[in-house]
């Protein structure tokens, strides 16, 4: 089905034309992250609508726009966006394949400072995996933590 | 968009009238239902949400694809499952408060969800977990 030429039309609108002509594509990536030595890993789950919405194309804004209107909220003095119309009026993302949609996601839900720096220091702390290679069981979920011993893909 | 129609006013043969600001505000912005007891959590279905974050035992968050305007947004939840071991639960969702488990406040691109147990108040993962999000968007 040919997305419809969206650039202008509110992002929700596109998500409401989404929902209703897409199927939802359920993912078996996930990415596990440490954003504080203090908690346990987290574990990012993409939707299966908004993965319909990646990899059909002319949908989603770019990456970026998420950054500009985090950067506006980080503002002390932030009440209320005012550059909505970034996500509105920028021209969509084209079709991706699952692989690219996943590392928009990482880019848009996972903190940057994990997401910019997640091989630095002395292990990993992002990982994108598959849902089968995570613990069958939610036992000692909050002791969840990325492997020290982990091999890296190229 | 094809089929587009510019109205203040929607008007009822009889019962009345109503402006579609009524209905633009009033509607939801954000839903989403997923189970989280399985081993990896799963949306179930949802409506402008971009992923989940297992944050922990009971605890989550939610993330949009469209930005609310305000992080004035009202957050709405329900909690489920069918073994009645679980009893009643709190569903806790909000700022930044350790006895919830939240580290984070919410934002206008997320919101976290926190569930406990109504009597030992210890977070747990409940099967059905419902979220509804009402607010002004960006």
């Amino acid at each position: 089905m040919q997305t419809p030429k969206f650039q202008g039309t509110h992002l929700f609108d596109r998500l409401c034309w989404a929902k209703e002509n897409l199927d939802g594509v359920q993912s078996d990536y996930r990415v596990v992250y440490e954003d504080s030595i203090d908690e346990c890993a987290k574990i990012l789950v993409p939707d299966p609508n908004w993965m319909a919405c990646a990899l059909q194309g002319g949908i989603l804004p770019p990456v970026w726009v998420y950054w500009e209107l985090a950067k506006d909220e980080a503002q002390p003095d932030f009440k209320k966006h005012t550059r909505g119309y970034l996500l509105h009026e920028t021209e969509p993302m084209p079709a991706m394949t699952e692989e690219e949609a996943i590392e928009y996601l990482i880019q848009k839900d996972v903190p940057q400072h994990v997401w910019q720096n997640w091989d630095e220091g002395n292990r990993p702390k992002m990982v994108i995996c598959r849902k089968e290679q995570l613990p069958q069981t939610r036992e000692w979920r909050n002791a969840w933590r990325i492997s020290d011993d982990l091999e890296l893909a190229a | 968009m094809a089929g587009k129609i510019v109205a203040d006013t929607l008007e009822h043969s009889t019962a009345g009238s109503i402006a579609t600001n009524y209905v633009v505000e009033g509607s939801a912005k954000v839903w989403t239902t997923f189970n989280g007891q399985s081993a990896t959590i799963t949306t179930t279905d949802s409506f402008n949400e971009s992923s989940l974050t297992d944050t922990g035992t009971g605890r989550y968050a939610v993330n949009f694809t469209n930005n609310m305007g305000n992080t004035g947004y009202a957050i709405t939840g329900a909690l489920g499952s069918s073994d009645a071991s679980y009893g009643a639960g709190w569903f806790n969702t909000g700022n930044a408060h350790s006895s919830f488990g939240h580290t984070v406040s919410n934002t206008t691109s997320s919101h976290r969800i926190s569930q406990a147990h109504a009597v030992t108040s210890g977070n747990i993962d409940y099967t059905d977990v419902h979220s509804v999000v009402h607010g002004d968007l960006a």
